[in-house]
Order: C-alpha cells, then structure tokens, then sequence
C-alpha cells in the first residue's frame, strides 16, 4: 500500500486547557499527547462525527479541530501542513541552546 | 541596588496591579473548573497578555518604554525558570515573551512579577498597548528630552482607560526625543516625536496612521508642534475620533492608519482639532507639578564626568580586534564625558534573535549592576542595552558579556536581524522565522566580512502582520504558504531613519527557504562591487535602483 496523501484521513486535535500541550483523540474518547494514538477517520463523514466526538469530550481541551494527516504502509500517520507537523513534533530549532550558556 | 533613575509603582499602581491579579487568578479557576467557556474566558486572558500559541500559553510581559532594573530582570529570569522553559524571547515591542507558561501558573507568575512592580495588563487586546521609546532614552548625547516622562504620562493615562479598553483594534503610540530615529516613529498608529521650534520651545511633532502589517502605511504628520501639557487632551481627542470612527466591520480595515487613509489627513485633522477645542482645558491639561513630579524620577542618575581616553581600553582595542569591532558597533556615546551606552547583542551566531537564557538574563543583570547604575534598556531590535557604562569599565563590560555570549560585534550589521517567533511558536504565521534568521546569521558570521559589509538591516516576518517589520528593512523577509510549502519574499529599500523612513519594494518571486541565505549574498554581493565610499546597502539601492540587484538574485531573464 502507497503512503496515504490523500487528505481524507483526518485526526482530532486540540490545546490542553491546563497547559496549552498538543494534544489528540484517541479511540476510547481520551485525549493523549501521542499521535500514534489518535483515532483515525477515513472519510468526510467519519471527520465530521470524530469531531463532533471530540467537542463532546473538550472539558479539559481548548477549541478542537480535524487535522489531515497522511498514513505509511506501516500505520504510521504524520500530518500533511508544516504547522501541524511542527505542533506535533515540536520546534525546528533548538529553543535552549542559549541556556548552555552558564553563568557563575 | 534600588531603582532609582525612572518611575516607581506608587500605593495606586501597586492596588490596580494586586486587584488585576486577584481577578484574574479567579478567573482562571472558573475556566479550569468549567464555570467558564473558551469563549468567555479568552478576553479576558488576553487582556492580562495570555496568549495560546501552537504549544503552549505565551505570556507577554510588559517592560514600559523598555526600561528595566537589574532586580526586574532577575526576577524576569526567576519566573522563566520556574514557570517556563529557562528563557524568554524580547520583542519589538520591547517586552519579553515567555514561551511555555501554563495556565494554572500564569497567576502565580503575575504575582511574582507584580513583586517587582510589573504587569502583562495591555499587552494584547483592542486596547493602547505598552508606549515604546528610544531605547538610548536618558543618556543619549543627541536627546532634547527624556521620552520616557510623557511615555510614564501616557501609560498611566491609557492604563485601563475605560472609553479606550474597547478600541477597533490595538493602538500603538511610539515616543522618541531625539532627532535621530530609534523607535521608528512613523510606522506607529501614533508617533510622538519632541523637537525644539524656532522659539526655543519644546513640543510634540504628532504623527498619525502609520503602520506595517496588512496595509504598511507611513504615518502622516497631525500636529507640526504640539505643546507638552496639551499632549494627553490631544491623545484624547484623537483616539476618541477613531474610536468613533474607525472601522469595526473588517478585521484588516480597522486600524487608524485605514481611518486616514481613507478620509485623509486633512479630514483626521479637521474632526481631532474640533474635539480637540471642546477638550484642551479638561483635567486632561497637565499641570506643572505633575509634569514635574513625573520628571523628578526619571532623573539622570548622578555620573561624574570621567576621562574619555582611557589606557587600558586604547591599549585593549590594539590587540584585541574582536574588542575593537565591539567598540565600533556595539557602544554609542553618552551624554556625560567619560561614559558609554552599550549594546549587549542577543544575536550571536546562528541563535534564535532576542532570546536570553535565564542564566543569561542574571548575567545581564549582574553587569548592569556592577556597570550601569542598575539599569537596562531593551530595544526594538531586540538586543539589551546598558545606559550608563563608564568608558573606564568597557573591558570588564566586554569581557562579561562575552562570558555570556552576547559580546557579538554586530549591532546594526547583517546579522542583527529582527525576527518574529514565527510559525515554531505563532498560531498566525505562515513560515518559519527563526530557523531562516539562523541560516543567514551562521553565513555571514564574520565580524570582519560584517563589518566590511557595514550598516544593513535585515527583519523577517512569518506572515504578512509584520511583527519582524519585513516592510522596512534594507532587505525585508516574508514568509508565505504557496500550497504548503514555504516560500519567501524578498524585498528592498525599507528604512526607518527619520526624514528617510521608506517601505521596502517586492524584488521578485518568492523563493524557497534554502535559497534565502543564497538571495541574500548574491545582494550583498552586488552592494559590494556597486558601493561607492560610504554608502550603506540601502544608499547604493537607492541610487542604483532594483536592476542590478534584482539580476543578482533571479539572473537576466
């Protein structure tokens, strides 16, 4: 099987209220930091009631959103924006080079 | 030390501040606990500076005018440590941005800013936001007067003003009391330059509608000359006109800088001067002794003139040309004989511009305690300044800074470059910034080819809001979207130097994020071969045109 580009499959995603964390929807209605966690919808309809499923459950997240996402031959998914792929794997450069920097 | 040289929180500050935090900390636990929807708690973080941002919370932190004592700053890096990830990241808007700030501490981090008469109040929101000025304020040789008194006036003025905490959009006020523009003045909603008339008077030069952004405007002149005392009734009468009429029905369309451009200075002029009439002698007419009072703490600290040749540095800048270059770029004359202000530059090579370290943030403060009275400047280049340096001490200064890595010679040169957080951090941009500031800033690391290169100014957007001021750099970066993937439009000829302040012109397509470093030193390369003696980048742009600068980057066809 070819990687998945197509844009159809889609995950849940959101902020964490308490700390702004990146986070994502599993199957069993929880939301998890890990990507390869999250639920996967295949199609337009399926989308559409994952993310009526995750505003159901956004108590402890901030303003839920579907997020396109390829799938590899082996499961694994990665989103297909640089923004969404930035908010799942973290800065491009290394924010605390700067605190090697010590001072007595 | 105490801070003795600006203004200091009285009973007043300190209860407003107190009761903001209060407020806030139950606000906070309304939303965690579900009392409160996104929707109704996100007004009111934002009017205490919380932001969501792609990771986290951001806090913005306001340091009026850009004035901090070393004991602000170290309670800055205290906070970074303990509610952070150990660093912060100055702004443009001279205030300090932390990265990674949960909401159950924000608070608590509020509290222990207010410890040091801080706030984040007016940070964001449709509201006047922190007043900026020249970050040479108080011991520039060129000053007529200290900015900082009417920025001190205006905070306390717009702080929280109740017919202005629901503007059209956020309002941006710059003050400058220098002829030499180091705040750029004109690109602000309004921008307040002091001069001197023809009778010897000092007064206001009132500039109205400038702006970058969607829309990059510069401002037009309102008022030639103003006189101090009337400045707030002034401010009154135009922010109320755009408050009344300002667009509130698109987004893009709602700053002042539209208002004017739409209706005209001579019709701004009009209606402001007539609400002007109806309330120049209000209570808003500054009183002698308040100007005074306000003044009094923004009194110079007490320099002895020294010897401005100095042995061990003439002896330090022969053999050391690393120290020589710093001395070059990186220290500006003072007002008083024998002293410097220097510029502690948060660009070392290849860094992300403007960040600091929380260790980095002590050190700073540790060296403007031992050298400069306890006092601190951030600019809106995004470097750290010392105000009141003793020639005499510049080694020792040097020397420190370089233990923390911010004795890099290159303030005003090509890698002193102004950036935005960009897409690693911003929920608005486009493109990276950071990473793109970094290629260029590892290519040209050179202090000798820098300063070969000479005076040029390099700012980079992640999006088209200009927060790195893409639109008056010498060359000007923005990053766009073209069907995801990042692309990177290249312009020329910005400047904001007073009497000389321009917009830069789009040089060509966008190019691709690996070619940027490429772009940019096929530009320099052509400024070198082209530069007649003494011309910066942006003087030989001017003279020769786009042409020979365009063929560089995109060749004949």
């Amino acid at each position: 099987m070819a990687k998945n580009l197509s844009g159809d499959l889609l995950v849940a995603s959101a902020n964490r209220l308490v700390d702004g964390l990146v986070v994502y929807l599993d199957d069993a209605g929880q939301w998890t930091p890990r990507l390869d966690r999250a639920a996967l919808a295949r199609d337009k309809g399926e989308g559409a009631f994952l993310l009526e499923r995750a505003r159901a459950e956004a108590f402890t997240v901030v303003d839920p959103f579907l997020v396109a996402v390829s799938e590899d031959e082996d499961g694994t998914i990665e989103p297909l924006s640089l923004r969404e792929k930035i908010r799942a794997a973290g800065l491009t450069f290394d924010a605390i080079a700067a605190e090697a920097v010590r001072y007595a | 030390m105490p801070d003795t040289h600006f203004y200091r929180y009285d009973a007043y500050d300190r209860a407003l501040v107190g009761e903001r935090i209060a407020q806030f900390r139950d606000q906070v636990r309304r939303r965690i606990a579900g009392e409160l929807t996104e929707e109704q708690f996100k007004p009111l973080r934002l009017t205490n500076g919380l932001y969501l941002q792609l990771h986290a919370y951001m806090l913005r932190i306001a340091i009026p005018y850009g004035t901090i004592s070393a004991r602000q700053l170290r309670k800055l890096a205290e906070i970074a440590r303990k509610y952070d990830r150990g660093y912060g990241h100055f702004t443009t808007r001279q205030n300090l941005q932390l990265n990674w700030i949960r909401l159950e501490d924000a608070p608590d981090a509020l509290a222990m800013l207010a410890e040091v008469d801080m706030h984040a109040m007016q940070t964001s929101g449709n509201v006047i936001r922190n007043v900026t000025a020249d970050h040479f304020a108080g011991a520039a040789v060129d000053e007529i007067e200290d900015p900082r008194i009417w920025c001190e006036i205006v905070r306390q003025w717009s702080t929280l003003h109740p017919e202005f905490s629901f503007l059209p959009r956020k309002f941006k006020i710059a003050i400058t009391g220098s002829p030499n523009d180091r705040v750029a003045v004109r690109v602000h909603d309004v921008g307040l330059r002091l001069w001197r008339n023809g009778q010897g008077e000092v007064g206001f030069e009132v500039i109205v509608g400038g702006g970058l952004g969607r829309t990059p405007l510069i401002g037009k002149t309102l008022r030639e000359f103003l006189p101090k005392d009337e400045l707030l009734a002034y401010l009154e009468a135009t922010l109320r006109v755009y408050n009344r009429y300002g667009r509130r029905d698109n987004l893009y369309k709602a700053r002042i800088k539209i208002l004017v451009h739409e209706i005209g200075v001579e019709k701004m002029r009009e209606e402001v001067e007539a609400e002007y009439a109806a309330t120049r002698n209000s209570a808003l007419k500054l009183a002698p002794e308040t100007i005074e009072g306000i003044a009094r703490q923004f009194a110079p600290p007490p320099l002895r003139a020294k010897r401005t040749r100095v042995p061990e540095v003439e002896a330090l800048k022969l053999e050391n040309r690393a120290f020589a270059l710093w001395l070059k770029s990186n220290v500006a004359p003072h007002r008083v004989a024998g002293h410097a202000i220097v510029t502690a530059s948060l660009k070392p090579a290849g860094a992300p511009p403007g960040d600091a370290s929380a260790a980095q943030m002590e050190g700073v403060a540790d060296i403007a305690d031992a050298y400069s009275q306890g006092e601190l400047r951030v600019s809106h280049e995004q470097n750290l300044v010392f105000p009141h340096v003793a020639i005499e001490s510049l080694p020792a200064v040097w020397r420190a800074l370089d233990a923390l890595g911010f004795a890099e010679a290159n303030v005003g040169k090509i890698t002193d470059i102004i950036a935005c957080p960009g897409l690693d951090y911003c929920a608005l941009a486009n493109a990276r910034s950071i990473p793109v500031a970094q290629s260029i800033s590892t290519h040209f690391a050179s202090l000798a080819r820098q300063h070969d290169i000479g005076d040029l100014k390099i700012k980079i957007s992640g999006c088209i809001n200009a927060c790195g001021h893409h639109h008056v750099g010498h060359i000007g970066i923005l990053g766009v979207d073209r069907n995801g993937v990042e692309l990177y439009q290249i312009s020329l000829g910005g400047d904001v130097d007073f009497g000389n302040t321009a917009l830069g012109s789009i040089l060509g397509p966008a190019v691709e994020a690996d070619k940027v470093v490429e772009a940019v030193d096929a530009l320099v390369a052509t400024y070198l071969e082209a530069r007649i003696d003494g011309e910066r980048f942006v003087d030989t742009y001017r003279r020769l045109g786009a042409q020979p600068f365009k063929e560089s980057v995109y060749g004949n066809s």
